[in-house]
């Protein structure tokens, strides 16, 4: 098995730590990995804005990248979830089918594909907030979703909780969105930040010294607005820890 | 009606610089969607409910002639007038018309978003007509002059406060008054006077039963049953997709509804009106104003299913905090957000983009409209009919172009600071300055991943590979 | 105006043939469901009725239906009855203004059937004796039901209470009136009852 590795444009740009230790990761489980170096961004920001067709070069150009693997595997579960549910500016060819079906998050290529459930590097003696992006609860259906009343269920949790050392927060509104939405973040700044305050609020409230999800994009988000605003906490991609960062 | 696209955004940011008033918007609101958990989880059908009111809803939709046929006919059998509506203005005239014939010209009438949506009232009262809201919320709207805020709890958006201001100008009690009891008192004076000397009664109507030619009215306060049968004279406003087939099937509707809306069991006052009351007249007006238009949209007819309980809007975390006022429509949150661009595409344009498309909405609607994916599809839709502003679509076509060019994305962003000079101006002031405005930057990396994995995979790799050669 | 109508009704008939998306093939009607709780026992009903903001009004030994009305109502002056075990002070057929019955302090109707999943009572214009508006204008509402018309949830009513598809209007009250539009605060006996009592009889 082939994986092609998909770093999203703002974690290349802002959090290449992330991207570093997604790889580490993978290949720590034994898996051959691929990082094409013509890849750029996987559509979503035009998609989303309504301009779905000023998409089609950027996924076309994500097909020619991507093709050639067997699976496709990127720390960011939105991303995926547009390559998944909405990546349709270009022409459903087999090539593009075979791309989206095959493309997964990380925390559920490891849970679902791979099926690891230990991580003995891993150590992290921190009380974490898992902050569950949007896109993973409730498109790529990582956790359960509150709203639905469903049996508990939470893949990046049960990976975190072979983590040594790791404890969990549990904030009033586990489920409820952090208000980066993409574009939205700007368009609509004020009400986005709002929420992004008191997403941060409510993890540091519960006791959270760190944030982790498997979204850099709702952290970037978060972080910024919790240094705006003094709230003293960190963040880190769920990558960082399975891969073994301390702090 | 102004044709300007709604300044969400703006109208919004001014709602979240109250702290008092955001803050128990935002609280208040979700206590509802707790409640509504609560019910959800004490109840092990709760799903098979949704999806079986999911189903009702589409096979109505689906058979729509027939069943509004059906309902016609049982209905004038029980000697019920029904009327028919096309749009708002049609509605308001036979509104005047019934009125001109009895020589009535005072209503009392209890809350329907649709008599608002028809604007009945602005219509009305320059004719002479007056027109009072009996519900406590939709008062309080009609007495500030703004539209209701939300479905089910129009005046959500307000403090005592606030209420006590507006009841101190129009009932003379006590501007200072902060106990919700006395405010509650003040209107029930105020409205017995009004309700036994009303002509007419107006309510709206939540469910039209084909099967019988029945009509159901549910509310919380008693003033939908005060107002209807007080009066001689009973007009009851509808869309003409509340039907349901049958009576049975209300069993659903009338457990989901409360529940979902307020977590309450079901409301006070669950209605069904079937024939004019002994002595009185009782007219049905089945109003279009668009809907028979969006049951030909293949990718938002589904939105005709909803039975307005507000649960997208007491779930969704942009509606918490946005204020319903910020909408500018009588249907606001995230159920607005895709039924007003079907009134109107160009003023209500904004808000398929109010929303961070999170899908909380669509778990906990109980007709299980998808209505975070409504939401995407009307932003290609409008995008397409050039309904967004001009310069998000030129920012998104270059963006489109830069990032289907590896080389020149990577020049692009070979650094924050080669990145400053080479975005253009404007693309920096809509997007890095909104963006500071209450967060900050990320922070500058030393390098991205693409040079990291080229020094450290890429070259070593080919330093292995060197190596094995040599 | 029916021409007017008339083709207002046409036109917005021909739109839905002409226009309608979904197909009718596609969506069959779901047969009648019966899902949930169908416990119909008056435990059940008291415990429903309590948390809509109503009250059961249990009869103290010996005590007759209208000695317990005027214990629960100590001022009561205008006993407004539309039931025979209830003398009263006037009966609801004598109402003859709606100011009169805006007087009354409590009103004793007889309900036809009572639901244990909501704690609501079914009151039509037969047991209101068609005076529909006078019991809500009526400051306190008590309701004698008996323990053998309940039913468990919504379904079982709608399917087995004839009174749906009989009744001119008919009103399940579950609990008093109520309120919760400022600053949402619950308050009860808002524009309707102040309260709601239900008697076992």
């Amino acid at each position: 098995m082939k994986i092609g590795l998909f770093i999203p444009c703002y974690m290349d740009a802002f959090y290449p730590q992330t991207g570093i230790a997604t790889l580490e990761l993978l290949e720590k489980l034994g898996q051959e990995v691929e990082y094409p170096m013509d890849q750029t961004c996987c559509g979503q920001p035009m998609a989303n804005s309504g301009c779905n067709r000023d998409a089609k070069e950027t996924e076309a150009l994500f097909i020619r990248n991507f093709s050639k693997y067997d699976v496709i595997v990127s720390p960011s579960g939105s991303c995926v979830h547009h390559i998944r549910d909405n990546f349709d500016a270009i022409e459903q060819t087999d090539e593009v089918r075979h791309v989206r079906k095959n493309t997964y998050e990380l925390v559920e290529f490891i849970h679902d594909v791979l099926k690891v459930r230990e991580f003995p590097w891993a150590e992290f003696p921190h009380k974490v907030g898992l902050h569950n992006s949007c896109a993973t609860l409730r498109s790529l259906r990582t956790a359960s979703m509150s709203e639905l009343g469903e049996p508990f269920f939470s893949k990046p949790k049960t990976l975190l909780s072979a983590v040594k050392g790791i404890s969990f927060a549990a904030p009033r509104r586990p489920d409820e969105c952090c208000g980066f939405g993409g574009t939205y973040s700007v368009t609509e700044e004020a009400v986005s930040a709002r929420m992004g305050l008191d997403k941060v609020t409510d993890h540091h409230d519960a006791g959270a010294e760190y944030i982790v999800s498997a979204d850099t994009s709702c952290m970037m988000h978060q972080q910024g607005c919790a240094e705006r605003n003094g709230v003293p906490i960190r963040f880190i991609h769920i990558a960082e820890i399975l891969n073994g960062a301390r702090a | 009606m102004s044709n300007r696209p709604v300044p969400h955004a703006k109208l919004a940011a001014e709602f979240l610089e109250d702290e008092p008033h955001r803050h128990f918007h935002d609280e208040r609101l979700w206590d509802m969607r707790q409640k509504r958990d609560e019910q959800m989880h004490i109840m092990p059908e709760w799903q098979e409910l949704r999806e079986q009111a999911s189903r009702l809803k589409e096979h109505t939709l689906a058979h729509l002639p027939q069943y509004l046929e059906q309902f016609e006919e049982n209905a004038r059998r029980n000697g019920i007038h029904v009327h028919w509506a096309r749009d708002g203005a049609e509605h308001n005239r036979i509104v005047e018309k019934i009125l001109k014939d009895h020589g009535h010209s005072s209503i009392i009438k209890s809350k329907s978003m649709i008599t608002d949506e028809c604007e009945m009232r602005e219509y009305l009262e320059p004719k002479g007509v007056s027109v009072t809201e009996t519900d406590l919320g939709e008062r309080i709207q009609q007495l500030d002059n703004q539209l209701p805020s939300h479905v089910v709890v129009p005046a959500v958006q307000k403090l005592t406060t606030d209420v006590a201001k507006t009841f101190a100008k129009y009932y003379n009690t006590d501007p200072n008054i902060d106990d919700p009891h006395a405010l509650a008192e003040a209107q029930r004076n105020a409205a017995r006077p009004v309700l036994l000397s009303g002509d007419t009664g107006m309510t709206g109507g939540n469910f039209l039963v084909a099967e019988t030619g029945s009509f159901v009215v549910c509310t919380n306060e008693g003033n939908a049953d005060l107002s209807a049968n007080l009066p001689n004279l009973h007009i009851a406003t509808l869309g003409i997709e509340r039907l349901v087939p049958r009576m049975a099937d209300l069993g659903v509707f009338i457990r989901l509804l409360s529940r979902s809306a307020l977590g309450s069991p079901i409301t006070q006052y669950t209605t069904h009106f079937r024939r004019p009351k002994k002595g009185g007249e009782m007219h049905v007006i089945l109003v279009d104003n668009g809907r028979s238009e969006r049951l030909g949209m293949d990718d938002f007819w589904t939105s005709l299913k909803c039975i307005r309980c507000g649960a997208c809007m007491n779930t969704c975390p942009v509606y918490r905090r946005s204020g319903g006022q910020s909408y500018g429509s009588v249907y606001s949150g995230p159920i607005g957000a895709i039924i007003d661009p079907t009134f109107n595409a160009r003023k209500f344009s904004t808000l398929p983009f109010a929303s961070t498309m999170n899908g909380s909405c669509t778990n906990v609607c109980p007709v299980k409209i998808d209505i975070h994916e409504q939401l995407y599809k009307w932003r290609r839709v409008l995008a397409e009919r050039h309904e967004i502003p001009f310069v998000k679509r030129e920012i998104m076509k270059m963006a489109g172009r830069l990032l289907a060019q590896p080389t020149m994305y990577r020049l692009a962003i070979s650094g924050t600071e080669v990145a400053l000079k080479t975005m253009p101006r404007f693309v920096l002031y809509n997007y890095l300055n909104p963006w500071g405005k209450h967060r900050e930057l990320p922070h500058p990396v030393k390098e991205t991943f693409h040079s990291w994995y080229k020094k450290n995979r890429l070259n070593r790799t080919k330093a292995q590979h060197e190596e094995t050669q040599a | 105006m029916s021409d007017e109508t008339m083709s207002a009704r046409d036109v917005i008939m021909q739109r839905l043939k002409e226009k309608k998306s979904p197909q009718e093939g596609a969506y069959p009607l779901p047969p009648v469901v019966t899902l949930g709780d169908q416990d119909a026992s008056p435990e059940r009903f008291e415990a429903s009725l309590a948390l809509m903001g109503g009250r059961m009004l249990p009869l103290q030994d010996g005590e007759g239906i209208e000695q317990a009305i005027k214990r629960a109502f100590p001022e009561l002056r205008n006993l407004c009855t539309a039931v025979p075990e209830v003398e009263g002070t006037l009966r609801i057929e004598d109402l003859e203004t709606h100011e009169q019955a805006d007087k009354v302090d409590v009103m004793v109707v007889r309900a036809a059937f009572g639901v244990a999943e909501t704690g609501g009572v079914f009151l039509s214009e037969v047991e209101l004796k068609d005076h529909l508006a006078d019991v809500h204008l009526a400051q306190h509402l008590i309701v004698l039901l008996s323990k053998d018309e309940l039913v468990g949830n919504m379904h079982n009513a709608y399917q087995q209470r004839s009174e749906f598809r009989t009744a001119g209007y008919g009103v399940l009250m579950s609990g008093p009136s109520a309120t919760a539009d400022i600053q949402g605060v619950l308050i009860r006996g808002a524009q309707g009852v102040r309260s709601l009592s239900v008697i076992w009889a």
